[in-house]
């Protein structure tokens, strides 16, 4: 099968900060992959010297097996990239920017219609055509930038954290239409803060820790090499002491969910519960369950992927 | 080249303007008048004529150049700078678009936007103060390079500046006080000898003599040294403009 990106020891600084110390990621045409790292791990860089907003110091970034500099015509029309940050305009109402955005892409006016309205129906965005993008709310802003990715038609689409800052049923619609998205052909590149997302949608990841790739597979080969299972207990109760407590143990905490990535949780669980009830917590309900690729990324990095 | 491409982005410029035209058109009118009405015909009694051209008249060139060139000079590092507050300059560089193509539509963005103004100045000069246009073409063709090299120094002002400071300092430290000094209001032969020496390095006193010359015939300088001087301009700050774009300096990381 063709390769859709390869990108070939790609390396970048910022002044004396090292983003990328020599990226090396092949995406397979049609496959749905998913770059996996903490935050500034490195992964907007790749993805925006991929899509030629950042220049690289050296390596090689090819799209279709055409250089994205040499050739950037034809490897910036391939790509739709839905960006992790939000633009504002101030004067345009939505339908115009996406007929804006389709003519960037060579795309007349009246080629560009059918796809426009398809999106604002499948993105439920019918009736903010004539809004300006001020009067959305997060998540219908989220639902504008991807429709703007799409609007050209592209083979391969850059999700750049997708589903950040929308509700859990808007998660799960989106999940929905990429999988659609994916059937019907296109390559999927997608970073994420949600490692579940990862795990239902991508068929191999790369993880990416301080500017390396230092691990790559399907999720369940990762899994299955990681070989360690998760240990996830709830708070009725947290205290600010069970951080310091856990201090010898890997794990991520959010709100009152603690989960750790354990060899073997049967035998780690007595001290963990009694450290966490020494600390002053309260202990709600204790689960185990197999490895996942949370827990291949936490104990890959060593940290938590929203630290 | 992506003609699609550039078109679009042309017309969103071009839009973009003419969208909020109280902000981008009527104020340079009102002003216009005002100095009209208030500089040319209170000072008309004093001051009886400049080598015979009523003084309203002789005003006039002067406020067409000045807002010719505020005007296209604001369009495209305005736009720019509001593109890049708000985070739409990725839609720009991660599009099929070359430097070329994007530069030059925003320069002709500018253009469309200082030779309009400068046309409706042209106008109400013609109708309010009554003055006669002696070379018509050569006035708007005057107009159309003057816009050229002052829409290509904002495309490149657009692309350096972080602020909204920075531009104002642009437009507020330099462009108005060069216009002013460039003689709008007044022949630079009634400046003692030095003042004339040091106008004489003011690229915006050849602008506005070169107008004279093509609407009223006179002018304080050579009027083919006017004109070549604003096309060196438009053809140097246009390449100027379009290799900082290439560079990607300030646009990209």
């Amino acid at each position: 099968m063709n390769e859709a990106i390869k990108i070939t020891n790609l390396k970048k600084s910022y002044d004396k900060t090292i983003a990328l110390k020599g990226i090396d990621i092949s995406i397979k045409d049609g496959a749905f992959f998913g770059l996996l790292g903490p935050n500034g791990a490195g992964k907007t860089t790749t993805i925006n010297i991929l899509t030629g907003l950042v220049n690289k110091d050296s390596g090689e970034t090819k799209v279709f097996d055409k250089d994205t500099e040499k050739d950037f015509r034809f490897t910036r029309s391939q790509i739709g990239i839905s960006a992790q940050e939000f633009s504002q305009d101030w004067f345009f109402s939505l339908e115009k920017l996406l007929y804006f955005q389709a003519g960037y892409f060579g795309i007349r006016k009246k080629d560009a219609e059918s796809k426009v309205n398809e999106l604002f129906d499948k993105l439920g965005l019918n009736e903010k055509r004539n809004s300006r993008l001020r009067q959305l709310s997060g998540g219908m802003k989220r639902r504008f930038q991807i429709a703007k990715a799409l609007v050209h038609d592209p083979k391969i689409i850059i999700l750049d954290e997708p589903t950040a800052g929308v509700d859990v049923e808007l998660r799960h619609e989106l999940w929905r239409y990429f999988k659609e998205l994916h059937n019907t052909g296109k390559t999927i590149l997608l970073t994420t803060h949600y490692i579940e997302e990862a795990e239902k949608l991508c068929d191999s990841v790369s993880i990416i820790n301080n500017g390396e790739v230092i691990a790559e597979g399907s999720p369940k080969e990762l899994m299955k090499s990681e070989g360690k299972e998760g240990l996830t207990i709830h708070l009725s109760k947290s205290s600010s002491k069970v951080k310091k407590a856990l201090k010898n143990f890997t794990y991520t905490l959010e709100d009152t969910r603690i989960h750790f990535t354990l060899k073997d949780p049967e035998k780690a669980l007595p001290e963990i519960i009694k450290k966490i009830v020494d600390s002053g917590s309260h202990i709600a309900s204790i689960e185990t369950s197999k490895s996942s690729l949370e827990d291949v990324f936490l104990s890959l990095t060593g940290k938590g992927i929203n630290e | 080249m992506n003609w699609i491409g550039l078109w679009t982005l042309t017309s969103r410029e071009v839009g973009r303007f003419f969208k909020v035209y109280r902000q981008t058109v009527i104020p340079g009118l009102i002003s216009s008048v005002l100095y009209i009405l208030i500089f040319g015909f209170t000072l008309e009694q004093r001051i009886s004529s400049i080598e015979g051209i009523s003084y309203t008249i002789f005003i006039i060139p002067g406020l067409i150049m000045m807002n010719t060139l505020t005007n296209a000079s604001s369009n495209p590092s305005s736009s720019l700078l509001q593109m890049k507050l708000t985070g739409q300059v990725p839609d720009l560089m991660q599009a099929p678009l070359s430097s070329l193509e994007i530069s030059l539509a925003f320069i002709v963005g500018g253009v469309v936007r200082g030779v309009v103004n400068g046309i409706l100045i042209l106008l109400i000069g013609m109708w309010i103060g009554g003055m006669e246009v002696l070379y018509p073409i050569a006035t708007i063709g005057f107009i159309f390079v003057v816009s050229v090299a002052f829409s290509s120094m904002g495309l490149l002002l657009g692309q350096l500046a972080d602020t909204w400071d920075q531009l104002a300092t642009m437009q507020n430290f330099f462009l108005t006080p060069l216009s002013f000094l460039g003689g709008i209001f007044y022949s630079v032969n009634m400046l003692p000898d030095w003042a004339q020496t040091i106008s004489a390095f003011n690229p915006i006193y050849y602008m506005i003599n070169g107008l004279r010359y093509t609407t009223l015939g006179f002018s304080d300088s050579d009027p083919q040294y006017s004109f070549v001087i604003a096309l060196l301009m438009s053809i140097g700050l246009s390449f100027i403009a379009i290799f900082s774009m290439k560079s990607g300096k300030k646009m990209k990381q």
